[in-house]
């Protein structure tokens, strides 16, 4: 079977660009998805959410049937067993829900209930307690969730604003993939640890975390138990990340824009970057200081990450397979590279955002700014955020149903130190740039 | 049985790259990625040298089994 139905990148494009799809032919003969794009309202007692679910069952039924469709056909195609996936998927979509009603509870942010926080810390509770239900993880799809949000989030930004920004993150994003890349690289040789897992440690911190670590990994032939440590390290200081950099942001009073920046730099992972870019968005408005859009912070970390590094691990691969081939000890292995790695590796859900971004682009281009807010915002971009918001609820929940501390392999301190030594670097010149020298651009961003 | 020579892991009898195979070698690696993740490609691990290979990579050990 062709990659276009045997990868996930390729059916969370697909699943995206079929929902806006629909989204912009309903559009096109004045309606709207809205009944389908169900989202909790504000509520402040409990008996609000029963009148809410009772007036508005059947639409939470209709959009558990689509996620249900789309999510097990894709499933089936991926050689998953839909039977296990099915049951699965409900159990994981009703949790979700309930997070997401939380988050709109009228005293959610007086006790810091974001629903990103709230789902990471319930879900790492369950999985390293008593564990999570084995019936539970075939619906577990951490990346396949977030890509198909990703497609999503596309058709938010216009494709102006892509191109606008697009360099300056790519820019950014290089400097500091390139430094840190660097300092762990070689904070790792001088420590005496094999090239191969300095190189996949180096990617893991430095371009797309766990992806980034298994893409090398896979490039340069690494041992396997080293692909195991570099992921377990991702892993923890991704999670770390997660609570970090928006409280650290928030005491700093960054505006979302930068803080959206920052985070998208300086966090390892897709799905645990949107964590904690939508937490910070949350902030704005509610807590003092902390100014711009809310949507501004995940804006920010998309360009920065997926724009800024993502795209390029293909190249990251290329090259240091290359290296490992003529330049680095044999391992009895012969890695056999070419120049279309670099497409084999591409991320392919890039595609989609940029496919989604120009295709809302185009139906909007006849409206200016005010007629776009009245009537292409609320009838056909809302309806596909709310959508997106349910998919990035589904991966946050699953990170931690996921992550099972006592499962991931004894990492050791040198790798230990060389990595942390990365996160150190990349995090203070991730702030430097975002905040000092493009603070202006990413603040512009996000008002 | 006969064991003959191939040209390439994707060949081998020692070579494991389906996605379920690739996520239980690999603790951890569906947390924030995945094995049906386009990045993976078609890596898979080899049980001979105990690595984390391309599919287009080979060894001297390379083999497959065929019914005689």
């Amino acid at each position: 079977m062709s990659d276009l139905f045997k990868k996930e990148d390729w059916w969370a494009v697909w699943i995206g660009l079929a929902l806006i799809g629909g989204a912009v032919l309903t559009f096109a003969y004045g309606g709207s998805i809205k009944w389908l794009a169900i989202a909790p309202q504000k509520w402040s007692h409990l008996s609000e959410v029963g009148t809410q679910l009772q007036q508005s069952g059947p639409r939470f039924l209709a959009l558990f049937g689509v996620w249900a469709f789309a999510f097990g056909l894709s499933a089936a195609a991926l050689g998953l067993s839909v039977a296990r996936f099915l049951p699965a998927f409900l159990a994981l979509f009703i949790v979700a829900g309930v997070l997401y009603f939380l988050g709109l509870w009228d005293q959610a942010s007086h006790y810091n209930l974001e629903p990103p926080l709230v789902a990471l810390v319930l879900g790492l509770a369950v999985s390293n307690s008593w564990g999570t239900p084995r019936r539970l993880q075939p619906a577990l799809r951490v990346e396949f969730y977030i890509k198909t949000g990703i497609v999503l989030l596309g058709a938010s930004l216009p494709l102006t604003l892509i191109a606008w920004a697009g360099p300056v993150a790519i820019g950014q994003a290089a400097i500091v993939s390139l430094v840190t890349f660097g300092v762990i690289y070689l904070s790792a040789v001088r420590l005496g640890l094999d090239r191969r897992l300095a190189a996949t440690l180096g990617t893991g911190g430095a371009v797309c975390g766990v992806s980034g670590a298994i893409a090398i990994g896979g490039a340069v032939g690494a041992k396997k138990e080293d692909v195991s440590v570099a992921i377990s390290l991702v892993v923890v200081w991704a999670i770390v990340m997660i609570f970090a950099l928006p409280l650290v942001a928030r005491s700093l009073h960054l505006s979302t824009g930068i803080a959206g920046a920052w985070i998208g730099t300086s966090e390892f992972a897709d799905a645990a970057g949107l964590a904690a870019a939508q937490t910070y968005g949350a902030y704005a408005g509610t807590v003092a200081g902390v100014n711009g859009q809310p949507d501004s912070a995940v804006t920010a970390f998309t360009l920065m990450k997926v724009i800024g590094r993502d795209m390029w691990i293909g190249v990251w691969a290329f090259v240091l397979s290359l290296l490992a081939t003529t330049r680095w000890e044999r391992t009895g292995v012969e890695s056999r590279t070419d120049a279309g790695e670099i497409w084999r590796r591409f991320p392919k859900f890039v595609i989609g955002f940029l496919v989604a971004s120009a295709i809302v682009t185009f139906i909007s281009r006849g409206y200016d700014y005010a007629a776009y807010k009245k009537v292409v915002l609320p009838a056909l971009v809302a309806p596909l955020q709310v959508l997106r918001t349910w998919t990035f609820t589904l991966a946050f929940l699953s990170i931690g149903l996921t992550t099972r501390l006592r499962d991931f392999a004894a990492v050791g301190a040198r790798p230990f130190y060389a990595f942390t030594a990365g996160v150190a670097a990349n995090v203070i010149l991730g702030y430097v740039l975002s905040t000092q020298v493009f603070g202006s651009f990413w603040d512009r961003l996000g008002q | 049985m006969t064991h003959t020579r191939v040209n390439s892991c994707r060949q081998c009898l020692h070579f494991e790259n389906a996605p379920a195979t690739v996520e239980a070698a690999l603790p951890g690696l569906n947390s924030l990625s995945s094995a049906y993740a386009a990045v993976r490609s078609d890596d898979g691990v080899c049980r001979f040298h105990s690595r984390y290979v391309a599919a287009s990579s080979l060894c001297n050990a390379a083999t497959s089994t065929r019914q005689s």
